[in-house]
């Protein structure tokens, strides 16, 4: 509301960059920005060339492993020690990370588009199209989040980064959907937006060059927030045996698989946990500094 | 919120009275009235009736007495039975001995015997343990494919006087002996009393075994039996044992290591802590129990022997007996269980020995391997860690590529899958047998009706000649002779991986000394007591 009303008093007719160019300068000087991004960088790496980094040690192969090795802690050339299937745990963690944030992205990504249409038909339109889409997220915020994606997962019977995606997508769209509407609706009688209209733009564009725009931010900070919400749901998930399974190379599993072993071997647990919590943090933090930029109000 | 506080006070108050209650709740079982009592976690029974439960195998060889039994030493034994006699392997003749009755003292007499049998067997009580009567004559009348059975009673089965009756068989079987044993509680003798309420008898069964049963059985309550002071065997070395249910066996497992309970079957999850968390209080018997990793032979990827033996010898059992059982297993050398009479323990040689050069070579010679290799397995039973270990050892020792996991979604699938021969590649495959013949083990597996349907898609007539020739065989030592010409035919087709002889193991509190065993399973009336050491 606050980030509209700036960018309402700045410049009606190009809205839409004036946002970017008045929060860009506030997160620079931010501390806690560069840290969670630092860590995403790093993440991305690892996600996008996992062979090459896990192969830093020179056993990167995550699907070598000795039984005779099993459980064994860190040792020169295996600086995390070995699971119980005697793999390599660093190998394995380093390629864990694809599952988790492809999991997080997609599913975010799935139930963004979702909640962007849906929140912007229901913001915009408002009478009937407001109702239903209002009452269908009612409905969907009634489930508890992990007890609907337990009961969806248990019916798909596969299990593949889509179909995880897929199920938890399904409960993450409402929230996001009811931001966007009451984002939406804040601007749809804003001043510039009303000067777009009389302008005799249509709807397509005064939606997309000045409504959206100015709409959009808290629903990015929060998007950023639920990538990590999401990754805690599908280890979660994965832990509980529901989400993806072997041969998938994930932290939930390595979790699920480690916990029977606490007491003889913490390392197994304790690595991929370290990894999951900095993820999580580091897409926390980032989504709550860049909430704090784009809604001030909220800080 | 004063109210809350003092609310929780008095929930803090009741769990201290509970807790020290039940300190002194186990001990005085054995101290304060003298009572020498054991407890047994053990799942919720389904029956007690023997002709009718598949669960509540302790509580009903508890309560009851064989014909015959299985010794510690792995030898048949005559209880209730004097002698069990054939000349043909066909026609048996049980006698009785003398002395035996029902805890409310009914004389345990042939007809017990007959009238419990056509009960068991007629297919409109539909009782569970049916099947193991299947091969005495005139089984198929009270279970006919069709319709309702138009008699009540089995043609071999007749009373020539109270303590002697005779068995007709409807093939020839030398093994019907330890048939009669312990665990085929179908072949237990019942009382004229169930027959009036056969509910009634279920929830609390009048035996003729060294215990008897204290009250009457309640759902999820613990069940007390109390030793039977007429009791003609060998008299029970305590005076109590008490049933508890339990529905998580990992509650039963800290019970049994504070001691609150005595005794327990130890799963699979827990054989790798169990003997840091029990030390020397940690017993495993040879079990009637073989594991294959099944193979689909209807893949023609898995059609050159070669193939199969090279999966065989690219698995290192004794690695993944450490890691997967904590070494309670023994890898398995041959086609039936060590546990049963005269297995040639060893028969399966380098094949079933780790040498994963020989497995390359092997698998190279018959051409490698194309694909995916998956493998397949129920899921949600735990199994998970032993399959990922099969596939870890399969795909770098043989250098397939891609050797994968595909766990079910539950039982009832892979079941069906496995049945309807849908394997998409090598597979669980396991069978506890009730009695330890080689018999049990190679029909189940190796015979069409043998009752794993899947468990090992091969058949093949020599093999099942064969197996029927060794039943037919009266003498016990030509019997054996003849299972195990049987097992070399086999060998020699290799359609199965052999991987462990099982075990069943059992973990126990202090109060427990010494765990007498047979067939696997403990023998509760002879257990030994740390206070007789």
């Amino acid at each position: 509301m606050t980030g509209v009303a700036v960018t309402a008093d700045l410049d009606p007719t190009d809205a839409g960059a004036l946002p970017r160019r008045g929060v860009w300068p506030g997160l620079r000087r931010r501390a806690l920005f560069w840290v969670p991004v630092a860590g995403i960088v790093v993440l991305t790496v690892l996600t996008v060339a996992p062979g090459w980094v896990a192969g830093w040690f020179g056993n990167g192969d995550p699907r070598v492993c000795d039984l005779s090795s099993s459980a064994d802690g860190p040792v020169a050339g295996h600086p995390f020690g070995f699971d119980r299937q005697g793999c390599d745990v660093y190998a394995n963690v380093v390629h864990g990370t694809r599952a988790s944030l492809t999991v997080g992205l997609t599913c975010t990504l799935i139930a963004f588009a979702l909640a962007v249409l849906l929140g912007t038909l229901a913001g915009l339109r408002g009478g009937l199209a407001d109702r239903v889409v209002s009452r269908v997220t009612d409905v969907f915020l009634g489930f508890p989040f992990l007890l609907g994606a337990i009961v969806v997962l248990n019916s798909f019977g596969e299990r593949s980064v889509l179909s995880v995606s897929l199920a938890l997508a399904l409960f993450v769209w409402p929230a996001m959907a009811r931001l966007v509407r009451s984002s939406v609706r804040s601007v749809r009688d804003a001043e510039f937006v009303q000067a777009a209209r009389a302008m005799g733009f249509g709807t397509w564009r005064v939606v997309s060059r000045h409504v959206l725009p100015n709409a959009i931010g808290p629903v990015l900070a929060i998007a950023t927030i639920t990538v990590g919400q999401v990754i805690v749901a599908e280890s979660t998930l994965t832990f509980l045996g529901l989400g993806l399974r072997s041969p998938a190379i994930s932290w939930g599993l390595q979790l699920s698989n480690a916990q029977a072993q606490l007491q003889n071997a913490p390392h197994m647990l304790l690595f991929p946990s370290v990894f999951l919590a900095v993820t999580v943090f580091c897409l926390i933090t980032l989504g709550d500094v860049l909430r704090d930029a784009l809604d001030p109000r909220q800080r | 919120m004063g109210v809350h506080n003092g609310r929780a006070a008095a929930i803090g108050v009741l769990a201290l009275v509970v807790t020290l209650s039940g300190c002194s709740g186990s001990d005085d079982a054995s101290a304060e009235d003298g009572t020498r009592s054991v407890s047994i976690a053990e799942g919720e029974p389904d029956h007690l009736n023997p002709g009718r439960q598949t669960v509540a195998f302790d509580q009903t060889m508890a309560l009851f007495s064989p014909l015959t039994s299985i010794d510690s030493d792995g030898e048949l034994q005559m209880v209730v039975a004097e002698s069990v006699e054939s000349d043909d392997a066909v026609t048996w003749t049980i006698t009785l001995a003398d002395g035996w009755t029902f805890h409310d003292g009914e004389p345990v007499t042939a007809e017990s015997y007959v009238r419990a049998w056509n009960t068991v067997a007629y297919a409109p009580n539909a009782w569970e343990n049916n099947g193991q009567l299947a091969n005495i004559a005139g089984y198929a009348d009270l279970n006919p494919a069709e319709g309702e059975p138009t008699t009540e009673e089995m043609s071999g089965l007749a009373v020539v006087d109270d303590r002697t009756f005779t068995v007709t068989l409807s093939a020839p079987d030398g093994q019907f002996p330890l048939q009669l044993s312990q665990a085929q509680t179908g072949f237990y003798p019942l009382p004229s009393v169930a027959y009036d309420d056969l509910e009634a008898f279920d929830r609390a069964p009048v035996g003729n075994g060294p215990f008897r049963m204290e009250g009457t059985w309640e759902d999820d309550e613990p069940i007390t039996v109390t030793a039977w002071a007429d009791y003609p065997g060998e008299a029970p070395t305590v005076d109590e044992i008490v049933f508890k249910p339990y529905a998580d066996m990992n509650t039963a497992y800290t019970d049994v290591q504070a001691g609150d309970t005595d005794l327990m079957f130890l799963t699979a999850d827990k054989m790798t802590s169990a003997a840091g968390d029990f030390g020397d209080r940690v017993y495993s018997f040879d079990a009637p129990g073989i594991s294959f990793l099944g193979l689909p032979l209807y893949d023609e990827r898995y059609a050159d022997v070669r193939v199969r033996q090279a999966i065989s010898m690219a698995i290192d059992r004794d690695a993944v007996n450490e890691v997967i059982y904590g070494g309670l297993y023994e890898p398995a050398t041959a086609f039936t269980p060590s546990a049963e009479q005269g297995t040639p323990v060893g028969l399966c040689g380098e094949l079933c020995e780790y040498d994963p050069d020989a497995a390359k070579e092997l698998l190279t010679e018959a051409g490698g391997f194309e694909g995916t290799m998956e493998i397949v397995y129920p899921g949600g039973a735990g199994l998970d860690a032993l399959y990922e270990a099969y596939a870890n050892q399969l795909r770098q020792n043989l250098g397939i590529a891609d050797v994968v996991t595909k766990p079910s979604t539950d039982w009832a699938e892979f079941a069906e899958a496995r049945t309807n021969g849908e394997m998409t590649g090598p597979f669980f495959s396991r069978w506890g047998a009730l009695y330890p013949s080689q018999q049990n083990t190679l029909r189940t597996f190796f015979t069409p009706t043998g009752g794993c349907v899947g468990c090992v898609p091969y058949t093949d007539q020599e093999v099942i000649d064969q197996i029927a020739a060794a039943d037919a065989t009266v003498d016990p030592d030509a019997a054996i002779e003849g299972y195990v010409a049987a097992q070399e035919l086999i060998m020699a087709d290799f359609p199965a991986v052999p991987t462990f002889f099982e075990t069943y193991n059992f973990v126990t509190s202090e109060a427990i000394a010494d765990l007498p065993a047979a067939v696997g399973s403990p023998i509760l009336s002879q257990i030994v007591l740390a206070e007789d050491e």
